[in-house]
């Protein structure tokens, strides 16, 4: 409850659609290929180092990790058909030589497939996440405000725990 | 930029990386535990078990301590127990994920220890049970010693004799019924009589001049074409007839030899025959043998997998490979190193075997599931001296496994001086045989060669003393055969084992053939001839009645053939006596004229 809470507050608040989405991109990185890989921990750095909205990661990790369960099987496919492709076997056959890469474990297919997938809709998703927060908070948001259901909602427990929560995430 | 850089991010990186490190110094060692627990359940298919793990990084090693692995035959059981096993491990490797060890050494390794909990698994049951409905191995059953009685033998056996009686006397039945209404449709006695009337009758009209002459050609050769018909069929039916007869006279010569037939199977499955004594030593010393060496083929069955993942995995050698892990998800492609190492090796093993006979060290070298990637095989050496109850022992072997379409694993074992003490040969009730006491030298030469198994074990057996029978033996054969068997000091064994994995045989050649058919030869022979002598007495009550039924039942299948026969002269007599007194020529005048009333030409 909290966690939507929170939600609810960095998507209303001032924090940049930027930053937002840039959480849900690396979320989607993180939780779309296999949690204990070694490029996570990068993941992992970049969300700490650069200011990226946090509940935006842990929300998009959570539901991508889910996710992740019901793409498995497209991410194998994808993966194995790179890992076999006759073109890329020299440089796979390089990289396979590589400590660093034999410890990023990128010969699995489902590593392997997630990761170019996730790689490859990093900016088309920043860019579809900036538009809707743009448009959400644009249009959305003061008709919601006024709608019966958001008026139930105000006087709910979770609005309340959504209220006590400030100056969470991104910059103040 | 500093708009979106927050440096204190990177102090909470380090802190959740440090924390990281922390939990895995904290917790590996149960982790690695844990796993290996479990692993090697699953591949033993009984409880491993493991006091502590240590793992340390600098430098690389793992220490085990208190391993336990149960037999899974035998739950309450550990087929192997390691006081302390230490791995130095390749770290480098290592994060490449691939675990060479070095060098390994087992301290206090026994064999056989007690549990004091069952190291039994749920899972174990259901295998243990299909195992057992495989049936694999030999088995070497003892002959009955006891003198069987005839009539009992016949109560229990169906006799072959009765079958074929009962279905050939069924089939000749058949038959008869089947030619008796034949019978009735074939030419008999009343159609020639038939004949003979029309023939007389065409005696009188051939006084009607030239056109009653003519007609009498034409009744003539229609009688005469008649008769030649049924003769004809007569003929045939005769024939078919003849053919079944002989058809089911064959058969029932065969029923007459029947009962000998019978006599054979049954004495050959109820007495013993000299022949029986003659193997009499592979029945004693095969079961010991065929155990054995069913033992080591699941030892070998379960040892395969951590020989040959190449196999498994159908791996082609230069382009990719793919491999199935045996955890997690996907698949992982295996591409060409530069310096090929298999995922898993142990260069070396160095291991004292502490058994109650006294200490065995030993070691192998090159443990790997991937040979043909390593390029050398597994190798093995170990040896003892002057051990409690053995001077010495040796065990050798290699498994290769480096051409996986071409797997050659060898072993040679040779014991010297054991102290057998109380070794029961035969358990069977009929005949217990324990050597009590002896010494024993021994060589085990065995070869896998893919499926095909080969072994040859040679043993000289001195100073027995062996006890056979029971105390208050009231049979004479075994009488004779415990008394020689008893008498037998020094004894020279050989045995061949051959055949597939799954598919086996034991051939077994020593001296104590000849002792056991010197002794009890004459005996054997004496029981069999009686035997043979009673059981054909009983065989023939049984028989001899059903079988006179039968040949009386041929007697009417003869009968139809002397009718046939009889029909066939009647109708051979009506056309004789047609073609001798034809009335043609008699009837026609000398000279016949050139035109016939009515101005006719005749064709002639």
């Amino acid at each position: 409850m909290r966690t939507i809470a929170k939600l609810l507050r960095v998507l209303n608040s001032e924090t940049e659609p930027g930053q937002i989405s840039l959480g849900f991109c690396f979320a989607l990185v993180a939780g779309l290929t296999p949690l204990w890989s070694l490029h996570n921990l990068v993941v992992l750095l970049l969300v700490l180092v650069l200011r990226v909205n946090l509940s935006a990661f842990l929300l998009g990790l959570f539901v991508f990790s889910g996710l992740a369960y019901i793409l498995d099987p497209l991410f194998h496919q994808l993966g194995l058909t790179l890992l076999t492709a006759g073109s890329l076997e020299g440089l796979w056959t390089s990289m396979y030589n590589s400590t660093l890469w034999r410890l990023e474990r990128f010969n699995n297919s489902i590593v392997m497939g997630s990761l170019v997938f996730s790689l490859a809709v990093f900016v088309p998703f920043y860019l579809l996440c900036n538009l809707l927060i743009r448009r959400y908070r644009a249009h959305v948001l003061a008709w919601v405000q006024k709608t019966r259901l958001m008026q139930m909602f105000k006087a709910s427990k979770l609005y309340h725990a959504y209220q006590s929560i400030s100056g969470f995430g991104g910059p103040a | 930029m500093k708009k979106w850089i927050r440096w204190g991010g990177l102090a909470v990186f380090v802190l959740v990386v440090g924390l990281l490190l922390v939990f895995w110094f904290l917790f590996i060692d149960g982790i690695v535990e844990r796993v290996i627990e479990d692993q090697g359940t699953q591949l033993v298919g009984a409880k491993v078990e493991l006091d502590a793990a240590d793992l340390s990084l600098i430098p690389a090693g793992l220490t085990l301590t208190g391993l336990q692995v149960t037999s899974p035959e035998e739950p309450m059981t550990n087929a192997v127990e390691i006081a302390r096993m230490a791995m130095s491990l390749d770290g480098f490797n290592l994060l490449r994920r691939k675990v060479i060890v070095e060098e390994l050494t087992a301290e206090g390794v026994r064999l056989g220890t007690p549990r004091d909990t069952s190291g039994a698994i749920k899972e174990r049951v259901k295998d243990g049970e299909d195992e057992s409905a495989g049936g694999r191995g030999i088995s070497f059953t003892m002959p009955s010693f006891e003198i069987p009685d005839p009539k009992q033998i016949l109560a229990n056996e169906e006799l072959e004799t009765l079958k074929l009686i009962n279905e050939l006397k069924a089939d000749v039945e058949g038959a008869r019924e089947t030619w008796d209404q034949r019978l009735k449709e074939l030419p008999g006695k009343e159609s020639f009589d038939k004949y003979e009337v029309r023939i007389e009758k065409l005696k009188g009209a051939t006084k009607g001049g030239v056109a009653g002459a003519l007609g009498g050609i034409s009744e003539v050769e229609s009688i005469k074409d008649d008769v030649q018909k049924d003769i004809a069929a007569l003929k045939n039916a005769k024939v078919n007839f003849e053919e079944k007869l002989g058809t089911l006279k064959t058969r029932l010569d065969r029923v007459k030899k029947a009962p000998q037939a019978d006599l054979r199977r049954l004495q050959e499955k109820y007495s013993l025959s000299p022949q029986g004594l003659a193997n009499l030593s592979e029945t004693l010393l095969g079961q010991v043998i065929g155990d054995w060496a069913q033992q080591g083929t699941a030892w070998y069955d379960r040892l395969k997998p951590v020989l040959d993942r190449a196999g498994q995995a159908g791996a082609k050698r230069g382009g990719p490979e793919v491999v199935k892990p045996l955890r997690a998800g996907g698949v992982d492609v295996r591409f060409r190193e530069k310096d090929p190492l298999p995922d898993f090796l142990i260069r070396r093993t160095t291991v004292s075997l502490q058994l109650d006979a006294g200490d065995i060290a030993g070691n192998i070298e090159n443990i790997t599931p991937d040979q043909h990637i390593l390029g050398k095989p597994l190798t093995f050496t170990f040896s003892g001296e002057k051990l409690k109850d053995l001077r010495s022992v040796s065990l050798r072997g290699v498994m290769n496994h480096v051409d996986p379409a071409r797997p050659s694993d060898r072993v040679n074992l040779q014991a010297v001086g054991y102290r057998i003490q109380d070794f029961k040969i035969s358990k069977q009730e009929s005949w217990p045989v324990t050597v009590t006491k002896g010494l024993a030298d021994l060589k085990v030469r065995a070869g896998v060669q893919g499926e095909a198994l080969t072994a040859n074990i040679r043993s000289n057996l001195n100073s027995l003393s062996i006890s056979a029978g029971k105390q208050d033996e009231s049979n004479r054969l075994t009488r004779a055969l415990s008394s020689a068997i008893s008498g037998v000091r020094d004894l020279d064994v050989e045995a061949d084992v051959f055949g597939t994995l799954g598919d086996y045989d034991v051939r077994i050649r020593s001296g104590l053939d000849k002792v056991l058919q010197q002794a009890a030869g004459r005996l054997v022979k004496d029981l069999s001839a009686g035997l043979q002598k009673d059981l054909s007495a009983a065989i023939s009550d049984k028989v001899d009645g059903p079988l006179k039924d039968l040949t009386q039942n041929f007697g009417g299948l003869q009968a139809i053939n002397g009718d046939l026969a009889k029909r066939l002269t009647q109708g051979n007599d009506v056309l004789a006596g047609l073609l001798k007194q034809s009335v043609a020529p008699k009837a026609l005048p000398k000279e016949l004229p050139k035109e016939l009333p009515g101005g006719f030409k005749l064709p002639f």
